[in-house]
C-alpha cells in the first residue's frame, strides 16, 4: 500500500494503481479518452495530464503509478492550461456536428469541453475530412464516421486485447491515419458493437440504436441479460415504454466491461408482445376473462384429476421458480418440470481477462438447479408430455423451443391446457386458457450466472396491458388452491423467505443485491449446475 | 583547428569498403583487443572517452551501455539507428558509403561490452545501396571470424542483421525503432520503462547512432583518454558536420567538436555561394532552433550551441543566404512534420498539421492578425513533454526560433494580407423584409 496526496487529500491505495484509479477512490475525476480501465494503457490522447509536485514536466495520469509521498495537483493552473490546450488541439478536426451526431449526450469531447475546454478556438482554417468513410458501415452493427474520431485507438485495443480477433487497425500515418478494419473485410466478431461502447465520441456508432433516441431523454435502467446463463451486467435504455437498447454495465466478475452482440440486440425482441389479457377458449370460442376467473379456472384445474403436469420455465427468476416449487410442487403435490436446452456458445471476458462460457441458453437454470427443480432436456421434456393425460399448466410458452413448435400442439391436443404467454405460438393459438405474462423487462426478480453470483435485474417497464409476472401469478394461484393467505407479496419477500429456507441463498437479501454487483451463492452449492 | 581525420580517414583510398582495405588500415584490431577485455573495461574505456551520442540527444555512449543489467537472464541486444531521415543530415550514409567495417566494428565492441549476441542495423528504407554494402560487409567480416560464431577466437558470438525500415522519419525514435523491429506500427514508447532494461522483444537492448559507433574503435585503440583530448572539456572528439543549404562546398566534413560555424561554413564550405550573405543557419538538423547571421562565431559543440539558443543535434547544418523567404522556409519544415507525426499524441499529430496550414496560408498571402498566436500556443503547448517523444518539440522549437529571429517577415506577411483584405468590398447589412416596407410606405 501507498499514501499520497491528491488535491490536498491523503489518499492510500494499493502500490501499481495508476493515478486515474487512485484519485477515483476520493471522488477526483481526472478526464480520459484513451485511458479505459479495461484495456492496455497508452498515454495518447494527452488529455489526463497532472502536476507532480518535484517533477519539472506534466506527466500523464494514466501511465503513472502511485508513489508514495507524492504530491499530486489535477487543477492547477499549470495543468487547467494543458487540459484546454489538448481540448483544442483535439477540437480543431473534430466536427462539431453535435446536433445530428448520435453520441450527443454521451460524448467525451461534450463532456470534457464545457469541464476543460475553451470557450471558442483559434481555428480558422478548413478542417481535416475523410471523405468516404464519414458514414460507413465498418461491420454488420457499426457504422463508422472518420471526422469525429480522435485517434484514441480504444476500439483498436478493444480487438486485439479483449476480442483478440484484431480486426481494426489505424491506417495510414499522423493527423491522417484512420481506423479501418485489418484486411478490409467486415468487423464482425461476436462482440463487435462494444467497440461503439469504447469509441469516445461518435466515430463508431451501433446500426441498430443510431437515431433512435436522442440519449439523454433514455430511461436507464440497471438489469442483467437475459440472453443465457453468463449474466453480463448491463443497463437497458428505454423510452416511452420502448425498449431501445442494452449497453454493457461494469461487474469486474462477470462481463467486465463488455457484452456480446447476440445478448446486445435482443433488446428490440423485448417490445413485441401479442398476448395481452386472459383468454378463455371453449368449444363455443373465444372470450376475454378477467385475472380473477382466469385464477379459478386455473385453479380447478390444477385440482383435476389426474394431476396435472406444469412446465416452468428456466428464464424464470429465482423468486418465481421458488414460488412454483412452494405453492406447486410442494404444497400441491404437482410434478413440476423445467425444460433446458443447450445453445449456442456465448462467451465473455471478466475484468481479469478470463474467458467465460456458457452454452446454457436460459438466464437462471443455475437458480432452478440451486432450488432442487426437475431440469429435463427436449427430448424428457416431450415424453413426459406424450405420456401424461392429465391437464397441463406450461408457466412460459417460450421456456423451451420445442414448447413453439405444431407437435407440441398436436401433443397437447385435447386436453385441458393453461399457458402463460407473450407472443403466438401453436400451443397459445389451442390452449384452453392463456394469460399474458410479463416480459423479464417488466419484472423485478433475481437470476443465478453460471458462475454462481446472484444478481439483481431490476423492474424496467410496467407489465404492459394485462400481464402479470410469473411469481405474482403463482402466488395468487396458491391463494385460489388455498395454500397462501391473502397477503402483500413482492419479490423481495420472496426472496427473503427463499433466503431463509434455500441453503443456496443463505445471508444473502435483497437490498444488498441492490447496492452489491451480485452476490456469490452459498459455498455449499457452488458445485451445483 | 584543422586536424587528421578520424572517422572518415579511408575517404579517397580506393576500395575502402572492402575488408582488405579495412585490415590494411589496421581495421579490427580494436576489436581483437576488446574482446581480451573485460566488458566492464570496455565500458569504462568509453565512459574515459566522454564521447556522446551522435544522434542528436548527447547523450553519454559509455553511460547508456552502463544501464544494461548484467545479471539480468534475458538475452541482450544492441542496436545500431542507421534510419538517418532528418532533413539536412547525411552524415550516417557518409559513413557507411565510406567505412562499412569501421562501423562493424564499432557495432561488434558494443555488442561486446553489453553482452550481446545479436546486433540489429536499423536501416532507412531509402538506403537501398547502403544496405547492400552493409550486407556484404557483413558477409565479409563473418567470412574472415571477425562477425559469427567465436570471433576472433574469443568464444565470444555475436550476428548481425540488417533490418530495413519502412520509410517513416519517426522510427529513428529509439523506441518506435525497437517497436518496428518488433514488426510492429512504428510508435514510439511509453518511457519508463527505458530500452536498456525493457527494448526490443522485451529484452535490454542499447540504440547507438552510426556515428557514435564508428568513435567506438578508434576509442578502444587508442584510448579513451586521447579521445577526451580531441574537442571541448565536456563535448569530445571529432564530429562529422553534414552542411547543405547555400555554401560553395556542401557535403560532410569532420572536425573536432567545439570547431565555430565560421570555420565550417566559410572555411570549409567555402563560403556562401556565388559571394551572398548568411541569413541564417541551422546548426544540428531540422528540427534544431534556427540561428540568424550574427550567432556564426559559436563553437559547434553541445555547451556552446546549446548556449546560443540552438542545439548540435545531429550536426546537420542548413545554411541560408538571404534570398530565403523564412516564411517559405518554415513552412517547408513544417510540411515534413506535418507528414512525420506519427499520430500518436494529440498535441503533435493535431498541432504539426495546424501549424502547417496557418503557415502556409500565410505564405500565400492569406494571413491572419491571430495566426502569430496561435503558432506561439501550439509551439508552447504540443512540445515540453507535452508529448511521448520528442517530435513535438522537433516541429515547435523551429516556430518558435523562426518567430524569435524573423518573426519581422511572418508580421509582414500578415499585415500585407490584411491590408489586402481590407481592400475588399466591405459586406454590406442586407436589409431586412421589414426595412423594405417601411421605405415602401415612406414613399
Amino acid at each position: 500500500m501507498v499514501t499520497f496526496t491528491i488535491d490536498g487529500q491523503s489518499v492510500t491505495v494499493a502500490e501499481g494503481t495508476n493515478l486515474i484509479e487512485a484519485a477515483l477512490k476520493v471522488g477526483v475525476e481526472i478526464p480520459t479518452y484513451c485511458y479505459h480501465p479495461g484495456l492496455s494503457v497508452v498515454g495518447r490522447c494527452r488529455i489526463c495530464f497532472v502536476e507532480i509536485e518535484g517533477m519539472p514536466r506534466l506527466v500523464t495520469a494514466c501511465s503513472t503509478p502511485v508513489q508514495d509521498e507524492m504530491v499530486v495537483f489535477t487543477a492547477s493552473e499549470r495543468v487547467r492550461e494543458a487540459r484546454a490546450a489538448v481540448m483544442e488541439f483535439l477540437l480543431e478536426n473534430h466536427p462539431l456536428d453535435c446536433p445530428v451526431c448520435d453520441q450527443a449526450g454521451e460524448c467525451g469531447l461534450q463532456d470534457y469541453s464545457v469541464e476543460h475546454g475553451l470557450d471558442s478556438t483559434h481555428m480558422i482554417d478548413v478542417r481535416r475530412t475523410f471523405p468516404g468513410l464519414e458514414r460507413r458501415a465498418i461491420g454488420p452493427h457499426v457504422i463508422q464516421n472518420q471526422n469525429r474520431c480522435i485517434h484514441c485507438t480504444r476500439c483498436v485495443r478493444f480487438t486485439t486485447e479483449i476480442s483478440e480477433t484484431a480486426d481494426l487497425a489505424m491506417k495510414s500515418r499522423g493527423n491522417h491515419s484512420y481506423i479501418d478494419t485489418f484486411d478490409g473485410t467486415p468487423l464482425d466478431n461476436p462482440w463487435s458493437a462494444c467497440v461503439a461502447d469504447v469509441c469516445p465520441v461518435g466515430a463508431l456508432t451501433v446500426k441498430e440504436f443510431r437515431f433512435r433516441a436522442r440519449v439523454w431523454h433514455l430511461e436507464e435502467t440497471e438489469t442483467v441479460c437475459p440472453g443465457c446463463s453468463i449474466g453480463c451486467n448491463v443497463d437497458l435504455g428505454h423510452l416511452d415504454g420502448v425498449i431501445h437498447r442494452f449497453v454493457p454495465r461494469a461487474n469486474a466478475e462477470i462481463n467486465g466491461w463488455w457484452m456480446c452482440d447476440y445478448g446486445r440486440f435482443l433488446a428490440d425482441g423485448l417490445n413485441s408482445r401479442e398476448i395481452d389479457a386472459p383468454l378463455r377458449r371453449t368449444e363455443d370460442g373465444e372470450c376475454a376473462v378477467s385475472w380473477e376467473s382466469a385464477m379459478a379456472t386455473l385453479a380447478t384445474l390444477l385440482r383435476a384429476a389426474p394431476k396435472p403436469l406444469v412446465v416452468a420455465s428456466a428464464n424464470f427468476s429465482n423468486e418465481a421458480l421458488y414460488s412454483v416449487k412452494r405453492n406447486l410442487q410442494e404444497s400441491a403435490e404437482i410434478m413440476v418440470v423445467v425444460p433446458i436446452q443447450s445453445g449456442d456458445q456465448r462467451r465473455i471476458r471478466n475484468a481479469r481477462g478470463e474467458w467465460i462460457d456458457s452454452v446454457d441458453a436460459h438466464s437462471n437454470s443455475t437458480g432452478a438447479r440451486h432450488l432442487d427443480l426437475t431440469l429435463v432436456d427436449g427430448v424428457a421434456l416431450e415424453s413426459y408430455i406424450r405420456d401424461g393425460d392429465g391437464p397441463l399448466l406450461i408457466l412460459d410458452a417460450h421456456a423451451h423451443p420445442w414448447l413453439e413448435t405444431e407437435a407440441a400442439a398436436a401433443a397437447v391436443a385435447g386436453r385441458p391446457t393453461a399457458v402463460l404467454a407473450r407472443g403466438r405460438t401453436p400451443i397459445v393459438d389451442t390452449a384452453s386458457l392463456v394469460l399474458p405474462l410479463a416480459s423479464w423487462a417488466e419484472t423485478e426478480g433475481t437470476y443465478t450466472s453460471s458462475t454462481g453470483i446472484v444478481q439483481l435485474a431490476r423492474q424496467a417497464l410496467p407489465p404492459a396491458g394485462q400481464a402479470r409476472p410469473p411469481w405474482e401469478v403463482l402466488h395468487s394461484l396458491a391463494r385460489h388452491l388455498g395454500h397462501e393467505q391473502e397477503r402483500i407479496m413482492s419479490p423481495r419477500l420472496l426472496f427473503a423467505e427463499m433466503a431463509a429456507e434455500i441453503g443456496a441463498f443463505a445471508g444473502m437479501t435483497f437490498g444488498r443485491l441492490k447496492t452489491e454487483p451480485g452476490m456469490p451463492v452459498h459455498e455449499e452449492a457452488r458445485g451445483v449446475g | 583547428m584543422t586536424i587528421e581525420p578520424i572517422l572518415l580517414a579511408a575517404r579517397g583510398v580506393k576500395n575502402s569498403r572492402t575488408l582488405a582495405s579495412y585490415l590494411d588500415r589496421g581495421g579490427y584490431k580494436a576489436l581483437t583487443k576488446a574482446v581480451a577485455m573485460d566488458p566492464a573495461k570496455v565500458i569504462d574505456e568509453v565512459k574515459t572517452s566522454g564521447v556522446r551520442g551522435r544522434g542528436g540527444a548527447g547523450f553519454p555512449a559509455g553511460v547508456k551501455w552502463s544501464f544494461v543489467p548484467r545479471d539480468l537472464p534475458k538475452p541482450k541486444y544492441m542496436i545500431c539507428n542507421a534510419d538517418e531521415s532528418e532533413p539536412g543530415t547525411f552524415k550516417d550514409r557518409e559513413l557507411i558509403l565510406v567505412d562499412p567495417h569501421e562501423v562493424l566494428e564499432g557495432i561488434a565492441i558494443a555488442s561486446y561490452a553489453i553482452d550481446a549476441h545479436t546486433a540489429y542495423i536499423y536501416i532507412r528504407g531509402e538506403f537501398v545501396r547502403e544496405a547492400e554494402i552493409l550486407e556484404r560487409a557483413i558477409a565479409e567480416a563473418r567470412d574472415k571470424n571477425y562477425l559469427g560464431k567465436d570471433i576472433v577466437g574469443s568464444g565470444y558470438d555475436l550476428e548481425v542483421h540488417v533490418h530495413r525500415g519502412a520509410g517513416a522519419y519517426i522510427c529513428g525514435e529509439e523506441t518506435a525503432l525497437i517497436e518496428s523491429i518488433e514488426g510492429k506500427r512504428g510508435l514510439p514508447r511509453l518511457k519508463p520503462p527505458f530500452p536498456a532494461v525493457v527494448g526490443v522483444f522485451g529484452c535490454p537492448t542499447v540504440v547507438n547512432n552510426v556515428e557514435t559507433l564508428a568513435c567506438i574503435p578508434h576509442i578502444i585503440e587508442r584510448g579513451g583518454a586521447w579521445f577526451a583530448t580531441i574537442g571541448t572539456e565536456r563535448s569530445t572528439g571529432t564530429k562529422l558536420f553534414c552542411v547543405s543549404g547555400h555554401v560553395e562546398r556542401p557535403g560532410v566534413y569532420e572536425a573536432p567538436m567545439g570547431t565555430t560555424f565560421r570555420e565550417i561554413i566559410e572555411g570549409f564550405c567555402g563560403g556562401i555561394r556565388n559571394g551572398g550573405k548568411l541569413k541564417a543557419f541551422i546548426p544540428g538538423g531540422s528540427s534544431a532552433p534556427i540561428l540568424p547571421a550574427d550567432r556564426i562565431d559559436t563553437p559547434a559543440d553541445f555547451e556552446s550551441v546549446a548556449e546560443a539558443g540552438s542545439m548540435l543535434g545531429s550536426g546537420g547544418v542548413i545554411v541560408m543566404d538571404d534570398t530565403v523567404d523564412m516564411v517559405w522556409a518554415l513552412e517547408n519544415l513544417l510540411t515534413f512534420y506535418a507528414h512525420e507525426s506519427c499520430g500518436q499524441c494529440t498535441p503533435c499529430r493535431e498541432g504539426s498539421d495546424w501549424a502547417l496550414d496557418v503557415v502556409r496560408r500565410i505564405r500565400r498571402g492569406y494571413g491572419h492578425a491571430g495566426d502569430l498566436e496561435t503558432l506561439h500556443r501550439i509551439a508552447r503547448f504540443a512540445s515540453q513533454g507535452m508529448t511521448i517523444c520528442p517530435l513535438g518539440d522537433a516541429f515547435c522549437l523551429p516556430i518558435s526560433s523562426f518567430l524569435e529571429h524573423f518573426g519581422g517577415e511572418f508580421e509582414a506577411a500578415i499585415a500585407a494580407a490584411e491590408k489586402r483584405a481590407a481592400t475588399f468590398l466591405p459586406i454590406l447589412p442586407v436589409r431586412s423584409d421589414h426595412a423594405l416596407f417601411e421605405s415602401e410606405e415612406a414613399s
